[in-house]
């Protein structure tokens, strides 16, 4: 084969993409196929949802599912949209606290030089080894000491601190040359501005894809509302639509429907947003000037 | 004098310097010395104590290794789970992240609509947790049912323990998760390929390496830091995942009203968890862990032989100083005399 040279991406067709894409596709529909399911999921009518074996494809879609949601919904006496407020208030005060603090404390631990970084580094390592399970009653406790309780400073401070989101983008920032923060250091920027200037615009790949992580870890977190927070009106609408679905307050019939519905409604932000930052995220680092 | 100016402006700007990491980090560090160290502290305290919640308020009761014993002793699921666990890690985590070396070269390779292929391989990260998946799993998406795993296993149970030939069975029943699981680490790879640089390639070319040849010298010792980091992340993820037998035990024994269990018990537990998860990323530390370039070891011993050297003249410095004001003070006591050469020696 002639030597063609490094384009990224092909004009056209080429004979030698053939073998790739026979490997590729199927692996394609695999990992496709869960979200295909949750889509049919959600428009199935009752006799198909119960159907065995289980069917894949919807045969005769209806808007029911979403119709009795609705109907569930409204016997509540908080509204929907109040619940929907609150997740995307927490989600959004979440998402950026963690991201601007991870990426802060991970340029520190990363290219400044001081005491103790080394044994942060290592503490936040040894926080990604224990299981969030674990620590949630002393958590709780902390919760309520400060007095945090029935408040959103519950919902949303003890998700930022997330040791996944540090550890991510601290190997990302340990990528970045010396030579180009030097160089910044020498035309006169201050720490504040390298941060600003020089390490985030060239960690953006990873701070898109901790920004999902962190995301998806909120949207679909139930812990903070079921054992922070008593007060109604400021849970989160993961806890609403669980408590919906959830086989003690509805039967399970009518209710498998719903759960349908309402995973269909939990799963299109994520999309949403995947899609908005997909760009970033599969932008890798390929012109960021790092050799 | 001079000499000391600059030394002072030298240590004045690395103190600077220290002082801005400080407080780049100072938010982080609360947080987590709020929401994960404190609570972490609390979890190791109380694993030493059977605690019960009674209407009249918590009970502790000191039982020392209490819970332990009751947790290896008398409960039979528990140590085999974690058995279980530890080789389903030990198998599941190199094909993963092989796995994502794989498709992140092919996606890196000449080949169309690649941009479309990377957000599918993406997407299964955004729903393998919370609720959807839960109801995946329940439905039976995520195996093959085609896939007849114990004919696997019963072959492979005759030369291996039972335990391992399992989680080697499960592998293959468990094909669709471990797609499911890599999107993380296929991007990692591929933001890690983009960054070798095409000039190696061509050189390679020209002196007639192979494909092959280029993958395991070129392109395998520029991404190893990234495959130490795709292992890392991925037994995080599995360990902490909520598809996980042992996160599930955990959380039924941390609510559950019997008397012997109770939040004392599943802090044990999770402690001992803990240790094992760290174990196994030490493991694929030892495994992976690039050992440090020769050059770095002479460059930093070299610093060590100068900081020590540094701090004997500071020594001898301040030694020196402390005697001058002696000798001083004594001077001025007139405990000394010296001869002015008018009388007699």
């Amino acid at each position: 084969m002639a030597y063609k040279g490094h384009r990224i991406n092909p004009k056209g067709f080429e004979k030698g993409q053939i073998k790739i894409y026979l490997m590729v596709i199927p692996m394609v529909l695999l990992c496709g196929l869960p979200i295909i399911f949750i889509i049919f999921h959600a428009f199935k009518p009752m006799e198909e949802l119960f159907a065995f074996p289980p069917k894949f494809i919807t045969v005769h879609p209806t808007l029911d599912n979403f119709a009795k949601l609705i109907k569930a919904s409204r016997t509540g006496s908080i509204p929907l949209s109040k619940y929907v407020f609150n997740s995307v208030f927490v989600t959004v005060a979440v998402v950026f606290g963690s991201l601007l603090f991870s990426t802060m404390a991970a340029y520190a631990l990363s290219k400044i030089k001081f005491k103790g970084a080394r044994v942060m580094m290592q503490i936040n390592q040894i926080a990604l080894m224990f299981v969030s399970v674990a620590v949630m009653i002393p958590r709780y406790l902390v919760v309520n000491k400060l007095g945090m309780i029935d408040t959103y400073w519950a919902e949303i401070l003890p998700l930022i601190a997330l040791p996944v989101g540090l550890f991510l983008i601290k190997q990302f920032v340990d990528q970045v040359p010396d030579s180009l923060i030097e160089a910044a250091y020498m035309d006169g920027a201050k720490e504040w501005q390298i941060y600003l200037k020089v390490i985030l615009p060239l960690i953006k790949p990873a701070i898109a894809t901790a920004a999902i992580l962190v995301f998806q870890q909120v949207w679909n977190n139930l812990e903070t509302s079921n054992y922070y927070v008593n007060d109604d009106s400021i849970k989160a609408l993961a806890f609403y639509m669980n408590t919906l679905t959830s086989t003690t307050t509805t039967n399970t019939v009518a209710g498998q429907g719903i759960a349908a519905a309402a995973s269909l409604i939990m799963f299109l932000p994520n999309l949403i947003l995947f899609c908005i930052l997909q760009k970033n995220v599969m932008n890798t680092m390929a012109h960021s000037g790092i050799k | 004098m001079a000499e000391k100016t600059k030394r002072k402006t030298k240590r004045s700007l690395e103190a600077r310097e220290a002082r801005m990491g400080y407080f780049f980090v100072l938010p982080w560090l609360i947080g987590v010395l709020l929401f994960v160290l404190i609570p972490l502290g609390q979890s190791f305290y109380y694993m030493w104590f059977n605690i019960r919640i009674t209407p009249l308020g918590t009970k502790f009761n000191p039982v020392g290794t209490g819970n332990f014993t009751q947790i290896w002793l008398e409960n039979p699921e528990f140590p085999q789970q974690l058995v279980t666990y530890i080789w389903q890690t030990i198998v599941e985590v190199p094909v993963i992240v092989v796995f994502a070396l794989i498709i992140a070269m092919m996606l890196n390779g000449k080949i169309k609509a690649k941009g479309f292929f990377r957000l599918i391989f993406f997407l299964p990260v955004i729903i393998v947790s919370g609720p959807v998946m839960n109801m995946l799993v329940s439905e039976g998406a995520s195996t093959i049912p085609v896939m007849n795993t114990q004919v696997v296993i019963n072959a492979l149970d005759t030369f291996l323990p039972y335990s391992m030939a399992q989680s080697i069975g499960d592998l293959f029943g468990n094909m669709i998760m471990i797609l499911w699981y890599s999107g993380v680490q296929i991007l990692i790879f591929l933001s890690a390929l983009q960054k070798v640089d095409p000039s190696l390639y061509e050189a390679a070319k020209m002196d007639g390496g192979s494909g092959w040849e280029c993958f395991w010298k070129i392109t395998l010792p520029t991404i190893k830091n990234f495959i130490l980091l795709n292992a890392v992340y991925t037994v995080i993820f599995m360990s902490g995942n909520e598809q996980n037998a042992l996160i599930e035990m955990i959380k039924n024994a941390m609510f559950s009203g019997t008397k012997e269990k109770g939040y004392g018990y599943a802090s044990a537990m999770a402690w001992m968890y803990a240790v094992v998860v760290t174990l196994i990323v030490l493991l694929f530390f030892l495994l992976l862990g690039s050992k440090k370039d020769v050059y770095d070891r002479i460059a930093a011993k070299r610093k060590r032989a100068l900081r020590k050297e540094e701090r004997l003249q500071k020594k001898v410095r301040r030694r020196n100083q402390r005697n001058v004001r002696k000798i001083e003070k004594a001077r001025q006591s007139h405990r000394y005399k010296t001869y002015d050469g008018k009388s007699d020696y």
